[in-house]
């Protein structure tokens, strides 16, 4: 077996008060007739990415429902590291040069995994690409169903780097997709769609003491008498973070109090990156009011937690791809959130209705003032925003999803 | 035995056209003295660090000149080496908990080291506090230990924490002898041994500090955006609040309006353990601005030994604007490329720097941006304080004279004028 990650006791019951008593009980009834199926998750890390978030909060919640439900990460090494790295980029759409040698390592590695998966299990969940070719390396086949769950846009992979992902989750028995629009034709698999979800009790959604949030804005260099203007995210030129702090700049003309703060969610760990990341601090100066905190803050859910709760307005000037789920995290905060039209921002920011949906840097500004001075406006946005995030990306309908897959699965055996 | 390190063959020779003859014959003098005499060199760590790398310089030369010497490393498993790291910052200043368990674990595996040496040799340098017990076993095991032992400290001991240092200071008393780098790290409640002082050095044949071509040094320029036309200032260092990197860019904004022209390249060695250092190269960055004259490079953009080496030669003046250092080699490997050093007055800087000679100690912003702006306003200036540096280096800072300060105090150990140690290496001294 490879490293069980020890996760504390999650009761469902807590979760009664955002998502609703009815739920609750949906959600046994869903999950009673599946009761002791044993579930593993293999993933490749256990902290730091939007997957290990869920998963964090899925699994024990699937345990407190019944299921036998386990959470398993890979081994890998430096070098294994590297190529995974690499394939990510590569499944994501950035042109990478995959050598012969980068297939030989990633396969090697899911050959020595293979050998370490030695308990039975009824249905194995992979939710990396990197663990994928572990199922071509089991010398005795597997018994377990095998689902590929990926929480990558795959539409615009790279091609060799497809083809070798694809041969071997050829043979799973399911596929399932964050959205549909991040699909491949070419995967003949029965396909799922189970867009992500945020946990409203995970230290990243739950309450937090006055005392907390003022501890962290002093530490971070946030004046609490000012307002905020928020962006979180990756370190990644389609954030557009430089044409951020130009909107910030449009705005603090008739708001000179303004204060604005980037959050940068990743660790620059490429010469793209870290380009990136010198761009954005030198862009950002020793301006006054503006604050950038990155990685190497020491940054964590608590912080982002802060971050979203002082803001008075949430802005996502751009987003590569993917779904962009800290947006939910903040409109399940009530915040009035300013978005671009890119990757899965939409499907949670309704234009007008639950925020704005803006296009270029004067519309941007526009819409940033506008919820500075109309808060009536600002606070409709953010009920209705959490009223869709309640309904359509918390926690609990991740589950019911997963546990309707997992029925499939098991009456189809 | 402890694990040998191997080492890469180099010869006297070779440093003959850099250093000349006289220092050469001065040299191979004092080695017939010791001729065969076997030198083992022991420390924590193969790589990395300041010690491993005059270590991998030293050990071959020794061989070359006709002594028989050894380096080793000690062994030791996580427990250990977590507590000499303690150790090691307690005895530079910062506060520890040095409790009972943490000193029965160093004792423990340099009594477990002593249990490994079973060679006689004519000398043993011991360096940095991790092994220094060793003998203190050795003496118990055996009731006596052969050859002379010397304890080389490379580390300032002036805020060492004082009950560490109480705790460490017995088994420092019974070497024969100990080396210190600046007469101000000497602790004066070090009785004992005889007390020298021993500066580090640079090698000129290293590839940080070799003579490159100028086409090698421009097209290393170009190819990081810095233009080999117009001038150019440098400061290599890390980005910590005492190396000032700030300061450095307040410095050349001063001079900016004055030399339009004008480009500064900083250079720091990054690590991603170092929360503090992404901290405060953030902060240069945000100092820096959108002013793309100024270079912000790393080892994370591929900047190593040789760009480093082709930033120092290519620069007008380089900058060293330390509020606190330890000796600060890289002054030294400066004035090697024939650079004038403008630079803070503390730590070792001050005796790498002439004032006014191989370049400036500054003690204020003011005055560095006036010394700075003196040398690039009279390039003939700075070049004739460059030249200087490179003499003042050869002189003092090279490896050929740290080589030779430890043959002169294996020779006043020896207590000879003849030669102290005829015997061939493969002969064992008697216990």
């Amino acid at each position: 077996m490879y490293g069980t990650l020890a996760l504390s006791h999650r009761a469902l019951d807590d979760l009664a008060d955002a998502a609703g008593r009815s739920t609750i009980d949906e959600l046994r009834a869903l999950a009673r007739p599946i009761e002791g199926l044993r579930v593993l998750n293999l993933s490749v890390s256990a902290f730091g990415t939007g997957t290990a978030e869920l998963l964090n909060s899925a699994v024990p919640l699937l345990t407190d429902l019944g299921l036998d439900c386990h959470w398993q990460v890979v081994r890998g090494s430096e070098d294994a590291l590297q190529v995974n790295r690499a394939m990510y980029q590569a499944l994501g759409g950035v042109a990478v040069s995959w050598t012969h040698e980068m297939s030989e390592t990633w396969q090697r590695y899911a050959a020595m995994n293979a050998e370490l998966l030695t308990e039975q299990f009824d249905v194995i969940v992979v939710h990396d690409p990197q663990p994928a070719a572990i199922h071509s390396y089991l010398a005795e086949g597997s018994a377990a169903k095998w689902v590929f769950h990926s929480h990558l846009d795959l539409s615009t992979a790279q091609d060799d780097v497809w083809m070798l992902l694809r041969s071997h989750i050829e043979q799973y028995d399911a596929a399932i997709f964050d959205a549909a629009r991040f699909t491949r034709e070419d995967l003949p698999l029965p396909t799922f769609i189970i867009p992500p979800a945020i946990d409203p009790n995970s230290p990243r959604n739950m309450p937090l003491p006055d005392e907390v949030v003022r501890t962290v804005m002093e530490r971070y260099g946030l004046d609490p008498q000012r307002p905020v203007l928020c962006q979180i995210c990756p370190c990644d030129a389609a954030s557009r973070m430089g044409d951020a702090i130009d909107v910030w700049e449009m705005v603090r003309a008739r708001h000179p109090e303004l204060q604005m703060l980037i959050v940068l969610m990743t660790e620059p760990a490429d010469p793209i990156g870290r380009g990136c990341y010198e761009d954005v601090a030198r862009r950002a100066n020793e301006t006054d009011g503006l604050v950038l905190v990155s990685m190497g803050n020491e940054l964590g859910n608590v912080e982002l937690n802060v971050f979203q709760r002082v803001a008075d307005v949430v802005l996502q000037r751009g987003l590569r791809k993917g779904f962009g789920l800290w947006i939910s995290d903040a409109l399940w905060k009530e915040r009035a959130c300013v978005v671009a039209p890119d990757g899965g921002l939409t499907e949670q920011v309704v234009d007008g209705e639950t925020g704005i949906v803006a296009r270029g840097n004067d519309e941007f500004a526009a819409a940033i003032a506008r919820l500075l001075e109309d808060r009536e406006l600002a606070r409709r946005y953010g009920r209705a925003g959490r009223a869709r995030v309640a309904e359509r990306f918390l926690i609990t309908r991740y589950l019911r999803d997963c546990l309707a897959v997992l029925g499939e699965l098991h009456r189809g055996r | 035995m402890l694990g040998s390190v191997p080492t890469t063959p180099k010869s006297l020779e070779d440093y003959r056209p850099v250093i000349g003859d006289e220092r050469v014959d001065e040299i191979r003098a004092l080695a017939q003295r010791l001729r065969g005499a076997r030198v083992l060199n022991v420390n924590a760590t193969a790589f990395g660090g300041g010690v491993a790398e005059i270590l991998g310089t030293l050990i071959p030369l020794m061989n070359d000149a006709g002594l028989a010497a050894d380096w080793q490393v000690i062994r030791g498993a996580d427990e250990f080496f977590s507590v000499t790291k303690a150790m090691h910052n307690s005895l530079q200043g910062m506060y520890y908990d040095w409790t009972p368990e943490m000193r029965e674990i160093w004792l423990s595996y340099n009594r477990l080291n002593a249990d490994l040496f079973d060679e006689d040799w004519d000398f043993v340098v011991i360096h940095d506090p991790q092994p220094a017990a060793v003998p203190t076993y050795l003496r118990e095991r055996t009731g006596g230990r052969a050859g002379k032992w010397v304890w080389r400290c490379h580390i300032d001991l002036t805020d060492a924490q004082v009950q560490v240092w109480d705790f460490l200071r017995p088994h420092v008393a019974q070497y024969d002898a100990a080396i210190f780098t600046l007469p101000d790290y000497v602790k004066e409640d070090l009785e004992g041994p005889a007390i020298y002082c021993v500066p580090p050095a640079i090698d000129p044949l290293s590839p940080k500090n070799v003579d490159l071509p100028h086409e090698t040094v421009a097209g290393i320029l170009r190819r990081y955006g810095v233009d080999p036309e117009r001038p150019m200032v440098t400061q290599i260092s890390r980005f910590d609040p005492w190396k000032d990197p700030l300061g450095v860019i307040d410095v050349y904004r001063n001079l900016k309006a004055e030399f339009p022209a004008l480009q500064l390249v900083m250079i720091a060695s990054m690590a991603s353990d170092d929360p503090e250092g992404w901290d405060w190269y953030e902060r240069t960055v945000r100092r820096a601005g959108e002013d793309w004259d100024i270079h912000i490079l790393s080892n994370l953009n591929g900047v190593g030994n040789i760009e480093v080496n082709a930033f120092q030669r290519a620069a007008r003046v380089v900058i060293q604007k330390s509020t606190r250092e330890g000796f600060g080699l890289v002054v030294s490997e400066a004035l090697w490329k024939g650079r004038p050093v403008v630079a803070g007055n503390v730590g070792g800087i001050p005796l790498q720097i002439v004032n006014g000679k191989t370049g400036f100690l500054v003690n204020s912003a003011d005055e560095c941006v006036e010394k700075v702006g003196a040398l690039l306003r009279d390039p003939g200036e700075a070049d004739r304080m460059g030249a200087h540096g490179v003499e003042f280096v050869r002189d003092n800072f090279l490896t050929t004279r740290y080589l030779r300060d430890y043959l002169n105090i294996f020779c006043q150990l020896s207590g000879a004028a003849e030669p102290v140690s005829s015997r061939l290496p493969t002969q064992r001294a008697s216990r």
